[in-house]
């Protein structure tokens, strides 16, 4: 995966995330009899029609987009477990606890799985919502940014991603001022990464 | 007599516009159950009122559903419906306290007079210028039953609080009694209540006394007429001060005491054991209606013009309080006190209104007929107790009632959601069906391959029939149903359907629809006159219904009536799998302890055998709520206690319970069971007050480990133990199933296999539960534990086990049973091998004999653990061929099994996951095991009966 984009930044696209996103597990519904699938990721099955089980996100989907399962929204999903989280993201300056991949999976859902949860467009927005406050949030820590406090809890996959390169950069630099004779060093790779990024022909990933 | 008066508030405008002849209109007043609501309305207003009769200053919330002017209302006995009647000829439906409007659940061609409903709520009696009484179920909304039998417009309608019987009054003063269960006029009454003529605001009504002994009728002299509840004669009258006709009359709740009102304005209140009126109340205009607070010592009265009031504390308080003693309820009393209690303190009643009542001051005059009354009544009680002069039917009546009404009084639960009325016995079920509820669609049949859904609308009703796998099952149409289907099957090849009948132009139905046929028009169906059909069921070819005369009636796919029962007794359930039918009838009313005496009747329908029957347990109290087979096809029930019990044929064929929701349950959970396998439960998970699932959304099937209900140990291994009881039950049944199908001649590779790993499973558990044994120090357990081991590498494992659990005395033991073991093996094989040197092998043959003899008692559950399912198949294998006596064709026979023997081997050894050499070596000694025994056989079976090691047990079965 990293092998894509600069190993050093491990700067991934959006889509990269979304794809790791997808080996999140997921509860689906099935509406059919089959044996197990035996996967490199894992063996999962067999499924009984109208049993819920868990299965990887992209599984899900796969099924889903075939008209073989319904997908159960994850607990975190619900409109009471949503407002409750904006609420605190609004109120404190803390970050809520959210699945790791919740931008994702949110997405992936609502762009597949429309039918299968209740009341879409509150939960849309609630998480849209969520989103939003949260990228505020980043995006105000940054401003704020020192070596001494990185501690930030309870990030998601993007919101990682987004400041991924910036923070790394921003705490080289700050080792550089604080150490002064590694700057040749450091200033050489600096100078040599950043094209190496761009040189490098990147692979789209197939869009759902 | 000082009149008191009562302020009246005005609930309806006394509407002279389009209200009766003189101004007045007929109003009504009701009582919720927890006295938290009155509802009142008027035959001038089309809005109904109700009342918080806690905050009575509160603007009451108003109804305005009907067109014209309210005649009648009538709350369910649990007060969450409310129906009303109206000179609009509808009846309609709302939710109670709510007042949601539900439905329109019948319609007249002229005014309702008169709604009633019965004890359980099931049933709404209307009726009303038209010349029928129509009885309604609240349910679906159905007619059962429209009774004509009045000439005028009938005004009132009773159902008897037992449930048997109805009572109806016209306003020509007529009155008839009908029988509930065939709709037939028991007794007429003609003329003995006073005529009303055409005035729509005097209405002749009638009352049962609340322990359904006695109805009250008002009578021609100014009196209440009491008439007996059987025959109809005369009991009494309550004969006094009313001047005019009495328009009104309400029993207390306890039936002591009885409030009527005339057409002179006057309202009494009679006690009526003594016959005499204690207390009256004059009032400005003609109280049309009252109703007894159901909980404290109050009147709700309402009058023609519309005004309604509390009359507190109406009961004195030196007397009983009319809500002490009431017969129905259990909340208060359990009846067997009755006399105690009157005994003890004949003026017990405590209500708050008494003491506003003396707080406030009243007047002399009643307070001194009070104290006569109580010296009256102390006399009375002296009288009572000592002889029974009295000769009053309620009277002498009272102990044997009140036994009953203990009973009734434990049954009020199950009541309440029973569906009968009276009997107790259950009514007949499809398993999977799930109740009406108004404009829901609702499942006919849930089962493990799909749904059957219908949802009813005005005279047709939609049904949609779905697969869980969409991959497989056929697509089928939905359809237009215009017979009323309640009752539905389904399988892979068709569906069945049928109707009960509702009323007369409507015949119950039977209905198949297969699926796919190589015919057209290949649907067919079957009517029964004079017949409902209660039970369906669906089998491979076959299809099953029982009817109301207990018949069972088989017909095949196609059509043809093939075979008519007669069952035992009345249907319960039926549920159908492969050739088997299963049924459950009732074997005799319930035991007084409220227990169904159930029967269940397994029929194999290809072969037309009836391989087993008997009684089918049911926890204490409970009824049945699901039957059927499990995956595995064995017979299944679930009662309402949430007790599984699974038919095996361990101890000649019985019930083992396999599963408890007590158990299992949190606290707000209620499962809907829909099936089972092997080790799990399928079922509905449904939030606690929910019984049943709904069809939208689609139920997600829960899976539930299957546990035997065991006792806390003090092992404290629970799961262990239930594990090792159902491997065990289990391989019992691999077992069976491998000697079925090799008595059958079919291949048992794949049994054999299956034992295998379930053998394998059990030795693990049991490995494990030794451990725990060893840390709890219980070694003789351990002991037996071992003795149970089916693979001699697990025996190794236990000695190493206790070795390093420093156990060293118990390792010696195990390693002697692990010897004794295998000593027994080679003698078996040496049996098996030389038989003409079996004299040697007999010393050694008594010597274990007398050994396992010694052993604990445990011996012989753990013989069928012990007996390697090959050997199992080989002896009976045997047996059969012994029986045609062909040797070429055994050594043919047993030629390619040793072959597939070969394969089963080298699959176990990598199962086994490498297995020791030595037991390889066993292995393949057993491989040429057959041919050896086969030679063994002619020799004599008494000499193999001896032999106790395990394997041969199948065998001595098969030579007996």
């Amino acid at each position: 995966m990293a092998g894509q984009s600069c190993s050093q930044l491990s700067l991934f696209t959006p889509d990269e995330v979304e794809f790791m996103a997808e080996d999140e597990l997921v509860e689906i519904v099935p509406n059919l009899r089959m044996d197990s699938l035996n996967f490199i990721c894992g063996d999962y099955g067999p499924f009984y029609p109208q049993i819920a089980i868990q299965v990887p996100l992209w599984l899900a989907l796969a099924l889903k987009k075939r008209g073989k399962c319904t997908i159960r929204p994850p607990q975190w999903m619900s409109i009471d477990n949503l407002t409750q989280v904006l609420e605190g993201e609004r109120e404190s300056h803390a970050f809520q606890s959210l699945p790791f991949h919740y931008v994702e999976i949110s997405r992936l859902l609502f762009d597949h799985a429309r039918d299968d949860i209740p009341e879409i467009y509150m939960v849309r927005s609630l998480v849209e919502d969520i989103r939003d406050v949260r990228f505020h949030k980043v995006e105000t820590n940054l401003e704020n940014f020192t070596a001494s406090a990185v501690t930030w809890k309870n990030m998601a996959a993007m919101e990682v991603n987004i400041i991924r390169a910036f923070s790394g950069r921003a705490l080289q630099a700050f080792y550089r001022h604080e150490n002064e004779q590694l700057i040749p060093d450091l200033d050489r790779t600096q100078d040599r990464q950043p094209q190496n990024l761009n040189d490098r022909p990147r692979r789209n990933l197939r869009p759902r | 007599m000082k009149i008191r008066t009562l302020k009246l508030q005005e609930a309806h405008k006394p509407s002279s516009a389009y209200g009766a002849a003189n101004g007045s209109s007929f109003c009504s007043i009701l009582w919720d159950q927890q006295a938290r609501h009155l509802v009142t309305a008027s035959s001038s207003d089309s809005g109904i009122s109700i009342h918080d009769a806690l905050l009575p200053s509160t603007t009451p919330k108003i109804l305005r559903h009907h067109r014209d002017g309210v005649t009648a209302l009538a709350l369910s006995p649990n007060s969450t419906c409310l129906a009303s009647g109206s000179i609009d000829n509808s009846v309609k439906l709302y939710k109670f306290p709510g007042g949601d409007f539900e439905t329109n659940i019948t319609r007249f061609t002229l005014p309702i007079r008169a709604l009633a409903f019965n004890q359980s709520g099931s049933m709404l009696a209307a009726a009303g210028d038209d010349d029928g009484i129509k009885l309604i179920n609240t349910v679906d909304g159905s007619i059962a039953r429209v009774l004509k039998g009045h000439k005028g417009s009938v005004t009132g309608l009773a159902f008897d609080p037992m449930g048997e019987y109805l009572a109806s009054i016209d306003s020509m003063g007529t009155v008839l009694f009908w029988e509930l269960q065939s709709g037939t006029i028991l007794h007429t009454l003609k003329g003995v209540a006073p005529n009303t003529g055409l005035d729509t605001s005097l209405v002749n009504i009638l009352s049962w006394s609340p322990d359904g002994e006695m109805l009250a009728v008002p009578g021609l002299r100014n009196d209440v007429v009491m008439y007996d509840r059987d025959t109809a004669e005369k009991v009494f009258t309550l004969r006094g001060d009313h001047l005019l006709p009495l328009c009104f009359l309400s029993w207390s709740p306890n039936g002591k005491y009885m409030a009527t009102s005339g057409l002179d304005r006057q309202v009494l209140i009679w006690d009526v054991l003594k016959k005499q009126d204690i207390d009256r109340q004059k009032f400005e205009d003609r109280i049309c209606c009252m109703a007894w607070k159901p909980v404290g010592n109050t009147l709700a009265v309402v009058d023609v013009s519309g005004k309604y009031g509390l009359w507190e504390s109406v009961v004195p308080s030196s007397m009983k309080s009319p809500t002490e003693d009431i017969p129905q309820s259990s909340k208060k009393t359990n009846g067997l006190m009755l006399f105690e209690e009157e005994g003890q303190e004949p003026c017990s009643s405590g209500s708050l209104g008494d003491l506003g009542e003396d707080s406030i001051g009243e007047s002399g005059p009643p307070s001194r007929k009070r104290i006569r009354k109580r010296s009256e009544f102390d006399e009375d009680r002296s009288t009572e107790n000592t002889i029974d002069d009295y000769g009053l039917l309620p009277q002498r009546m009272a102990p044997k009632r009140a036994r009953e009404q203990l009973d009734k009084g434990a049954n009020e639960e199950l009541r309440s959601t029973a569906i009968s009325v009276r009997s107790k016995m259950q009514e007949a079920f499809q398993p999977g069906v799930t109740p009406v509820q108004p404009g829901k669609r609702r499942f006919l049949c849930y089962n493990m391959l799909g749904t059957i859904t219908t949802m009813e609308y005005d005279g047709y009703s939609h049904i949609e029939i779905d697969f869980h796998d969409t991959s497989r099952g056929p697509r089928v149409p939905a359809m237009t149903d215009h017979f009323g289907f309640t009752m539905a099957c389904l399988n892979e090849n068709g569906s069945v359907f049928a109707n009960p009948c509702k009323g007369d132009k409507n015949m119950s139905t039977l209905m198949y629809r297969p699926f796919s046929s190589w015919a057209n028009n290949s649907e067919w169906s079957m009517r029964f006159e004079g017949e409902e059909v209660k039970v369906v069921a669906l089998g491979v070819h076959w299809v099953a219904a029982i009817t109301s005369l207990n018949y069972l009636r088989i017909f095949t796919d196609g059509g043809l009536q093939k075979h008519i029962l007669s069952l035992d007794g009345p249907a319960v359930t039926a549920s159908g799998s492969k050739n088997q039918l299963a049924v459950v009838t009732h074997a005799s009313n319930c035991l007084p302890s409220n227990d169904q005496v159930l029967e269940f009747h397994v029929f194999d329908i290809r072969n037309g055998t009836r391989p087993s029957r008997g009684r089918l347990p049911l926890s204490p109290g409970s009824h049945l709520i699901w039957f059927g087979f499990s995956e595995e096809g064995l017979l299944s029930s679930y009662d309402s206690k949430g007790v599984l019990r699974v038919y095996t044929s361990q101890y000649g064929g019985s019930w083992l319970p396999l599963f408890s929701a007590n158990k299992t349950k949190k606290s707000d959970e209620n499962y809907w069971v829909v099936g089972l396998n092997a080790s799990k439960l399928f079922c509905i998970v449904c939030k606690s007050p929910e019984v049943f699932p709904q069809v939208m959304p689609k139920p997600i099937l829960t899976l539930l480990d299957l546990s035997s209900p065991l006792a806390s140990s003090d092992l404290g291994a629970d799961v262990l133990e239930n594990e090792f009881i159902l491997n065990n039950l289990h391989l019992f049944q691999i077992q069976k199933r491998i000697e079925e199908s090799s008595s059958d001649g079919r291949d048992t590779t794949d049994l054999d296999d299956e034992a295998f790993s379930t053998e394998a499973a059990q030795d693990r558990c049991i490995l494990r539960l030794i451990a725990s044994c060893c840390n709890s120090d219980k070694l003789v357990r351990a002991t037996e534990l071992v003795k149970l081991l089916t693979l001699e590498k697990s025996m190794k494992g236990a000695i190493k086990l206790v070795t390093a659990l420093k156990l060293p005395n118990l390792a010696d033991r195990f390693n002697n049973i692990l010897e004794e073991r295998m000593l027994n093996e080679t003698k078996d094989m040496s049996e098996a091998a030389g038989v003409a040197v079996n004299q040697g092998s007999g010393l050694g043959r008594n010597g274990t004999s007398s050994e396992v003899s010694s052993e604990p008692s445990c011996i012989p559950s753990s013989s069928t653990t012990l007996s390697a399912p090959h050997f199992v198949k080989k002896v009976v294998n045997r047996g059969e061929q012994k029986g045609r006596s062909d040797h070429n064709q055994t050594a043919r026979e047993v030629q390619p099994e040793a072959a597939t023997r070969g394969r089963s081997t080298e699959l176990r050894t990598t199962a086994a996951a490498a297995a020791a050499t030595a037991a390889g070596n066993e292995e393949s000694s057993r491989t040429s095991n057959p041919f050896f025994k086969s030679s063994s056989t002619h020799e004599g079976p008494a000499k193999e009966s001896t032999c106790q090691r395990p394997p041969s047990n199948p065998f001595k079965k098969s030579v007996k």
